[in-house]
């Protein structure tokens, strides 16, 4: 039977065409490239299309992102065929995969979200519907629809991926391609409507003069508690869920969930673990910008405004995502050779401060080298455009092209597959409860605590001591 | 034996370690940053108090409020060149353009065709700019005179911003006399908010009366605009001012602060002038800062009478362009508490705004829609606001 992609991301052996660092190094000078030459043609508001309105250009990156996770994760490449995928030339399948996410992705914001929604649904997906309203502009109606298309595909990249890495494709893991696809997509789309509903319906209700009372609820339910009643709240934790969904999935390999025995238990702990986890970071990072600027006043803008804030909370999370997936991508997860958890502990780290490195290097270059304004906190200035742009270009790079050149794809024999599968087994297996393991806990969790602490202490004194804007 | 034992007892021991490491420090994100006991992070706010000091009276000339005529239309240049970040001189609006049309513009293009004009004749430099520009007759501008009564009775004047359209803003100098007052320097300094094209293009209209006017820039002005004082025939004291406090003269002083702005626009500056038995005044171009943050950096700096916030002018940059965002209704409701007793906004503000701020009831000093001003809901051109003083 025709398997199409399922397993092919498991079952390709990348072989390096030189030695570590070389090929990480290539992939980044290249990557960096295509996303600067694209960047400027798409995005850059001094480029040629100058998408970067900003909510256009933003709206397109992170549905984009959801394309790419729709057909590998979701639709395991369906149509193309196994044979297809292994011996393409890369830059083929890259070309092509790709132009097939692109031309999806217009089909759903065209026909789905303005035709359909917008048409007999939900007039704020449509921007022709929302130029009837008194004095509104062609500007604000685009923007305002991308907005809402925008807050749907947060909401959308979280869950189709949960449902993958999380709860591991149920009930549909054995099912034959396109069934499966089609039924994941159902159930995380209906999902991510509820959400869409319940978190950012209120938000686009309360743009328009008087509030749209008899619609959507307002003020909304979460007004005394976010100390504003921007669905910016909202956009902070499901970034984080997003952010925490690939962080658990790259540089943790799943763990800790994957140590659970029982299938359900695992599946429901995971998906519910992975929220645990986003909110933890996403208080977290808020109380990180109140340790730095101060306390946020409810009305004032940027940067002490409290939806600023909980916007930069979503902002700053990406941030994390980036050195997690280049860990994964292109430096084989290193290290490998400790037990898992000490891998997992040593990636995080290396992924944190990469990611306080990423952010000071793009506030520092982002005005002159992107076009974005200066400074951390316009409200025009949205770090996930370039982040999550260059991510979807390591995504095509990695997923489509099999890390073309500076990798070679051989398919993995039965032997290979097998041992694989031993290895990961073993792996698992080796994480037992021991007396010595639950020392071992029980001090790593104090010293975890106080690592939390010491951070607090210092974290002022460290921003004051780096000048990053001048 | 034993020391394998001792081995696999370590290995486990780490494996533990790692685990709790990262679960300890999750715990205490989650449990304590945004818990009650958070708050114990904070310091107490230890105001400065810096003593500004007083004057009697403060009235406010609104000049222009209209700085474009056509939202429309504005929105329409923005959305064609690219959105709101691009550069503003690239727009190849007036006085910059240079006739290759929207977006492609620059600032040494466009002011190649019209510097030999400059100051003296801005009427033949905006004719010559009409022609190559987008959209010329939809530019307006913002420009007020602030008129400061001494605690001696000595009355000095000041201008805020000089607008964008020469034509109109040389109508606006003439029927307020403005034109006149320059000409006798009465008027002692030029305060430019920010370099915003409906603020600050127009400065050749201030500079053809009086071309030695000292003029106040925040820091941040991108070369082009340091390069358009000099072009426009300037031969007086320019000064930037950092981000911070500024004292002009007893009861008046500019704060900057270093904000990022649309347009690729950097740094803003404000007014606060603290009026005797009264409270403080706010004086603002745009505001992007927000009045909120205006209001609390005032308190925590300057010390000011019956430590009372008493009174407002000028573009609060709430909805410029008719558009809304939930966090403007944060402003809107946070708004009461700092209890001002005078509210003269306009321009920026947003005429949806004033709605909301006059459905809140809070005190909306109305204007007479006069002069190109759509509604009367706020302060319009040619209308008056004083502070310590009926107008």
């Amino acid at each position: 039977m025709e398997r199409f992609g399922m397993g092919y991301l498991e079952e390709r052996k990348l072989v390096q065409r030189w030695p570590q660092p070389f090929p990480a190094i290539v992939s980044l000078v290249l990557t960096i490239a295509v996303f600067y030459l694209t960047w400027w043609i798409f995005q850059d508001p001094r480029g040629w299309l100058r998408m970067y309105t900003p909510y256009v250009g933003y709206m397109y990156t992170r549905w984009w992102l959801i394309m790419l996770i729709w057909m590998v994760y979701i639709f395991n490449y369906w149509p193309f065929k196994r044979t297809w995928l292994e011996k393409t030339h890369p830059i083929v399948k890259g070309a092509v995969l790709t132009a097939i996410s692109v031309l999806i992705l217009y089909g759903l914001i065209k026909g789905f979200f303005e035709g359909l929604l917008g048409n007999f649904g939900i007039a704020y997906f449509n921007p022709e519907r929302l130029m009837k309203l008194p004095r509104m502009t062609e500007f604000f109606a685009l923007e305002y629809a991308s907005l809402a298309c925008l807050m749907f595909a947060a909401i959308a990249s979280w869950l189709s991926p949960a449902w993958v890495v999380a709860c591991e494709e149920v009930p549909w893991q054995n099912m034959d391609q396109p069934g499966k696809g089609i039924s994941i997509l159902v159930v995380t789309f209906f999902l991510s409507v509820l959400v869409f509903f319940m978190t950012m319906h209120s938000h686009m209700g309360i743009l328009y003069y008087p509030w749209q009372y008899f619609t959507a609820i307002t003020p909304p339910y979460w007004e005394k508690f976010a100390n504003t009643v921007s669905g910016n709240f909202h956009v902070a934790w499901i970034m984080c869920c997003t952010v925490v969904v690939w962080i658990v999935e790259t540089i943790w390999e799943r763990f800790p969930f994957k140590l659970i025995k029982t299938n359900w238990l695992r599946r429901i702990t995971a998906f519910f673990g992975i929220i645990v986890l986003a909110w933890a970071m996403f208080f977290f990072l808020y109380f990180a910008q109140e340790l730095t600027w101060g306390q946020a006043i409810r009305g004032t803008r940027l940067i002490n405004a409290p939806d600023w804030r909980w916007l930069h909370v979503g902002e700053m999370a990406v941030f994390f995502l980036v050195p997690a997936i280049f860990i994964t991508f292109y430096c084989g997860n290193w290290p490998r050779r400790f037990s898992l958890p000490v891998n997992v502990l040593i990636r995080t780290v290396i992924a944190i401060a990469a990611a306080i490195l990423l952010y000071i290097v793009y506030y520092k270059t982002s005005h002159d080298f992107l076009g974005t304004q200066k400074g951390f906190m316009h409200e025009a200035q949205f770090p996930m455009i370039p982040l999550i742009w260059l991510i979807n270009i390591w995504l095509v790079h990695h997923w489509f092209m099999d890390n073309w050149p500076a990798w070679k794809m051989v398919p993995k024999t039965a032997a290979e597959i097998s041992l694989d599968h031993d290895a990961e087994k073993a792996k698992i297996n080796e994480i037992r409860w021991t007396k010595a393991l639950g020392w071992g806990l029980g001090v790593g969790t104090v010293c975890g605590v106080a690592v939390y602490f010491i951070t607090l202490s210092i974290l002022p004194w460290v921003y004051k001591s780096i000048t990053i804007i001048k | 034996m034993s020391e394998d034992k001792g081995k696999i007892n370590r290995r486990d021991f780490l494996k533990g370690a790692a685990t709790g490491v990262l679960g300890g420090a999750v715990l205490g994100m989650g449990l304590f940053s945004y818990g009650p006991w958070s708050k114990t992070y904070f310091p107490e706010v230890k105001r400065k108090l810096v003593d500004i000091g007083t004057c009697k009276s403060v009235k406010v000339t609104n000049l222009s409020e209209t700085s474009w005529f056509e939202n429309s239309v504005l929105m329409g240049d923005i959305k064609g060149a690219g959105g709101l970040l691009v550069n503003q001189y690239s727009y190849n609006w007036p006085p910059f353009g240079d006739g290759t049309g929207l977006g492609k513009g620059s600032y040494e293009k466009g002011i190649a065709k019209i510097k030999h004009l400059l100051p003296h004749a801005i009427d033949e430099a905006w004719a010559v700019t009409e022609g190559l520009s987008v959209n010329p007759n939809n530019a307006g501008g913002f420009a007020c005179l602030i008129e400061v009564e001494e605690l001696s009775g000595n009355k000095r004047k000041f201008l805020l911003d000089s607008g964008w359209s020469y034509k109109w803003m040389d109508e606006c100098f003439k029927r307020e006399g403005i034109d006149e007052m320059l000409r006798n320097r009465e008027i002692e300094a030029l305060i430019i908010s920010h370099e915003h094209f409906d603020h600050f293009w127009g400065v050749p209209v201030t500079y053809k009366y009086d071309p030695t006017i000292t003029t106040y820039i925040p820091e941040g002005f991108y070369p082009e605009g340091l390069q358009y004082i000099k072009d426009s025939g300037h031969q007086g004291k320019v000064i930037t001012i950092k981000p911070g406090l500024n004292p002009l003269i007893p009861g008046l002083s500019t704060y900057v602060f270093a904000v990022p702005i649309i347009c690729r626009v950097y740094g803003e500056q404000a007014i606060f002038a603290n009026v005797k038995d009264h409270g403080l005044v706010s004086i603002t171009g745009c505001c992007h800062f927000g009045i909120i943050q205006f209001s609390e950096t005032a308190f925590r700096e300057i010390k000011y009478e019956k430590d009372q916030l008493y009174g407002i002018y000028g573009g609060l940059h709430i909805s410029p362009f008719e558009d809304w965002d939930p966090k403007y209704d944060d402003l809107v409701l946070s708004l009461g508490k700092y209890d001002f007793q005078k509210i003269g906004c306009n321009h920026c503000t947003g005429l949806l705004c004033a709605k909301k701020f006059v459905d809140a009831g809070y005190p909306i000093v109305r204007g007479t829609a006069q002069y190109r001003s759509r509604e009367t809901v706020y302060l319009g051109n040619g209308d008056r606001i004083g502070f310590g003083i009926e107008v």
